[in-house]
């Protein structure tokens, strides 16, 4: 087993290190090097993973130094295979992609060291090598977002997301440093074993090294997966290729979910920072989503989709569904992934096809068809409150009756069912022959999702974390009060549920409609259209800093 | 005290260090500048080996601000001689945050993990002058195009110089990291970020961008191969002392 995860590590070294021996100018060895070594790569991940699934034993092991130990558990296996295969398809992907680019040596190199580096930092075994993968994921990517060497655009973002990389890196290495210094070991699993043992330890001004630790790795995480305010530089990396785009959106930016999966050990006793990881993943899922239904660029779109999804996985990790976010990071890297590789063949298809629906008289005198109808608007309503709570309610007792009992599954299940009565709505509003055979096939799909998702989850929750004393230790430190969190419920649930009558009140009275524009609503629009000046005060901080480094160069000039 | 304040023209700091820097624009020739950053802040570390009484706390301090100066500054400093010099001066400074816990082994390899890949750098000033009459971030860029070797030199000397891992510099970071103050460790993680601000500044000024100075001819092989080799004698030689130091 051992030498198992040494070579998963090793496979794409040497695919950078034989591309690096190749001849000038050989693309299709290149490509046919890279490429086979990442499904060797990928083979050996699955292999892992099965020999996991048959020997349940967490394996550790040692390079003989204070660092280069790699660990073996669940959560190592399930993020390598996950891993390999987006690079995969990322590898396979460019091959034609990137012909016509130059670097195409250059690209496969820092494709095959950024996935080594994304495996060393799931695999390490010790503070250090997870924080020299750590550091190296940010430098890759900044020459893979910088491929195009000569546009200045793809220059300006790939710094942009190298320096809020290194921003993140630093919390985390004083994480590292306040570990070392309670219990004098950078070995991964004897620290967790030293902080269950010693929880209490105290800190810097006198605070709990648990609470410190958590909430620097907290802030670390915030900046690797795109966290408000640490956001703006996720959406410009479209600036890069495509296939970058598809590792960094589907892959890269994950690191967060899985980092705080990592050191789940401590999050435990540090309930209050969960509560701001939910604060913030809450902040950014919104932010991310109004941002996404403002643009008129599909990657930019996509990209501000991430950000959106990366909220919702912290909000997940907020609640305690630790192993629900590494869930969703694995299935939100497939469906990004594929969204990314397929955006050039949807603009294509855009450009041939426009997709505006054609109106209710063209349809029925040209394509002689029934005009389209909607469901009456109450009976719409009553589906939409009722039918994705029932779905979802079912679902969560098959699979664990205790479970509806937990805080962390009742906001789940709140936010399951906000997501899919806006299907409904959504459904609702499409106009269809036979409206109510196309509310049922949705319906029946929503099952089909829910169900599989629960299913899923569920035995993602047994295999990541298969201690049920940690399982109920990470839900009971990311609850609150029972009446303050019953309160919020009833007011959020309230408020949802008499927004939702209204507007389907409105849509089916016909007032839908925008209406004229007012003041305010220009300033709600400019302020989405900046980004919510978050950009800005960035510009204006770092300008500030640089004329202060110029005029004190001017000043002292050599000196 | 005297020792200790002659140290601190050795391991430089602020306005002592106008030794050092003034020496580096005086000298022209490359490879005196290579020794003379190697050499400098190893005699301040014999001096201060020779000094019986503790550092005191305000010289601690005193680094800090110097060393945060100098990366402050860093960041708009185009010309690569003074570049290197500057964050030489930076980085050598923080040497006395080792100085206060009486570590002078680590202190002489601290100081060479972070003048070594400066002294390169002020190697890669000489083609740079041979060939476009200065060595200037933003006065001809696109060198990726043109040169690319000396373009792969000088991305990783300076990615080396600011502490990436796997070079050496990362490792004495994390060392001097865990042996610091709450407040110093912050510091030092602040100035750090700013190297690689500075950093990523001067390479756009240099490697990428639309190449303007068309047909120059790129270094040679043997002496890429050479500089590459001390490059990489430098990482492994690092990561065997550093991993097993620490």
């Amino acid at each position: 087993m051992n030498q198992l995860i040494a070579l998963l590590l090793a496979t794409p070294l040497l695919s950078a290190l034989l591309i690096l021996l190749l001849p000038n100018g050989k693309r299709h060895s290149v490509a046919r090097v890279s490429v086979s070594l990442s499904a060797l790569t990928f083979v050996i991940a699955g292999i892992s993973l099965a020999v996991y699934l048959f020997h349940p034993h967490t394996h550790w092991l040692s390079s003989g130094q204070a660092w280069g130990s790699l660990y073996l558990d669940p959560l190592t296996s399930v993020m390598a295979m996950a891993v390999s295969g987006i690079s995969l398809v990322v590898h396979i992907y460019a091959v034609r992609y990137m012909a016509e680019e130059p670097g195409y040596a250059r690209f496969y190199i820092l494709l095959d060291l950024m996935t080594a580096s994304i495996l060393l930092m799931v695999a390490a075994g010790d503070l250090i090598t997870l924080l020299v993968a750590w550091h190296l994921i940010g430098v890759l990517l900044y020459f893979l977002l910088g491929h195009d060497l000569v546009r200045p655009a793809a220059q300006r973002y790939a710094f942009w997301s190298f320096f809020t990389y290194r921003v993140g890196d630093l919390p985390l290495i004083l994480a590292s440093v306040l570990l070392y210094r309670a219990y004098g070991t950078f070995a991964i699993p004897t620290l967790f074993e030293h902080i269950t043992a010693n929880p209490d330890a105290q800190t810097v001004f006198g605070l709990p090294l648990t609470f410190v630790v958590a909430m620097l790795i907290a802030l670390s995480a915030f900046a690797r997966s795109a966290q408000f305010p640490l956001h703006t530089w996720l959406p410009y990396t479209m600036e890069g290729p495509t296939p970058v785009s598809a590792l960094m959106h589907a892959g890269i930016v994950n690191a967060g979910g899985f980092i705080i999966n990592r050191f789940a050990p401590v999050f435990i006793h540090a309930g209050f920072v969960l509560h701001i990881v939910f604060a913030v993943g809450m902040i950014t899922a919104i932010m991310g989503s109004v941002l996404m239904l403002t643009q008129n660029d599909i990657k930019k779109s996509l990209g501000y989709s991430t950000m959106g999804q990366m909220g919702f996985m912290f909000v997940e990790c907020g609640v305690g569904a630790f192993s629900l976010a590494i869930y969703h990071l694995v299935a939100h890297g497939l469906f990004k992934g594929t969204l990314f590789l397929d955006a050039g063949s949807m603009i294509g298809n855009a450009r041939k096809q426009d997709g505006v629906p054609h109106d209710d008289i063209y349809t029925f005198v040209v394509e002689r068809k029934p005009i389209a109808s909607r469901m009456p608007w109450v009976v719409a309503a009553a589906v939409t409150v009722v039918v994705p709570f029932l779905v979802l309610w079912v679902s969560r007792w098959l699979v664990a009756g205790d479970f509806i009992g937990q805080q962390g599954a009742v906001i789940l299940l709140f936010f399951g069912w906000a997501t899919g009565a806006q299907l409904l709505f959504a459904t609702y509003r499409l106009r269809a022959d036979n409206p109510w055979r196309l509310m049922a096939m949705i319906i029946l799909s929503l099952i089909i999702v829910v169900f599989g998702y629960t299913v899923i989850e569920h035995a993602f929750n047994l295999f990541l974390y298969p201690d049920e004393a940690l399982r109920n230790r990470i839900y009971a430190a990311a609850s609150i009060p029972i009446g303050t969190f019953e309160t919020l419920v009833a007011i959020l649930t309230a408020t949802i549920v008499l927004g939702w009558i209204a507007v389907y009140y409105s849509t089916a009275n016909g007032k839908q409609k925008s209406g004229n524009t007012s003041a305010a609503r220009l300033a709600v629009y400019s302020l989405i259209s900046r980004e919510f000046y978050v950009s800005d005060v960035y510009t204006w901080l770092t300008q500030g800093i640089l004329r202060l480094s110029q005029r004190m160069n001017v000043l002292l000039r050599w000196v | 005290m005297a020792l200790t304040l002659a140290a601190a023209i050795f391991l430089p700091l602020f306005p002592f260090s106008i030794v050092l820097n003034g020496m580096l624009m005086r000298l022209s020739n490359p490879y005196a500048r290579f020794l003379l950053l190697l050499l400098w802040p190893q005699i301040g570390i014999v001096a201060l080996s020779f000094t019986n009484q503790a550092i005191p706390g305000y010289m601690v301090i005193w680094a800090l601000i110097s060393s945060a100066h100098y990366a402050l500054r860093l960041l708009t400093i185009r010309d690569l001689g003074l570049w290197a010099g500057f964050l030489a001066s930076s980085s050598l400074a923080l040497t006395w945050g080792l100085a206060a816990h009486h570590a002078p082994i680590e202190m002489h390899f601290f100081a060479l993990w972070f003048s070594l890949p400066a002294a390169l750098l002020t190697l890669l000033t000489g083609p740079l002058v041979k060939r476009f009459g200065a060595a200037y971030a933003g006065l001809y860029g696109g060198l990726a195009s043109s040169m690319p070797r000396l373009s792969i030199l000088l991305v990783v000397t300076v990615f080396a110089a600011i502490a990436t891992p796997p070079s050496p510099g990362f490792f004495a970071m994390l060392n001097l990291l865990q042996r610091q103050s709450w407040p110093a460790a912050a510091a030092v993680s602040i100035i750090w970020l700013f190297w690689s601000w500075a950093a990523t500044k001067l390479l756009q000024g240099f490697v990428f961008g639309a190449d303007r100075r068309h047909g120059m001819p790129d270094l040679g092989r043997k002496s890429t191969l050479l500089y590459m080799s001390v490059l990489c004698a430098f990482v492994v030689t690092g990561i065997y002392i550093t991993g097993g130091a620490l």
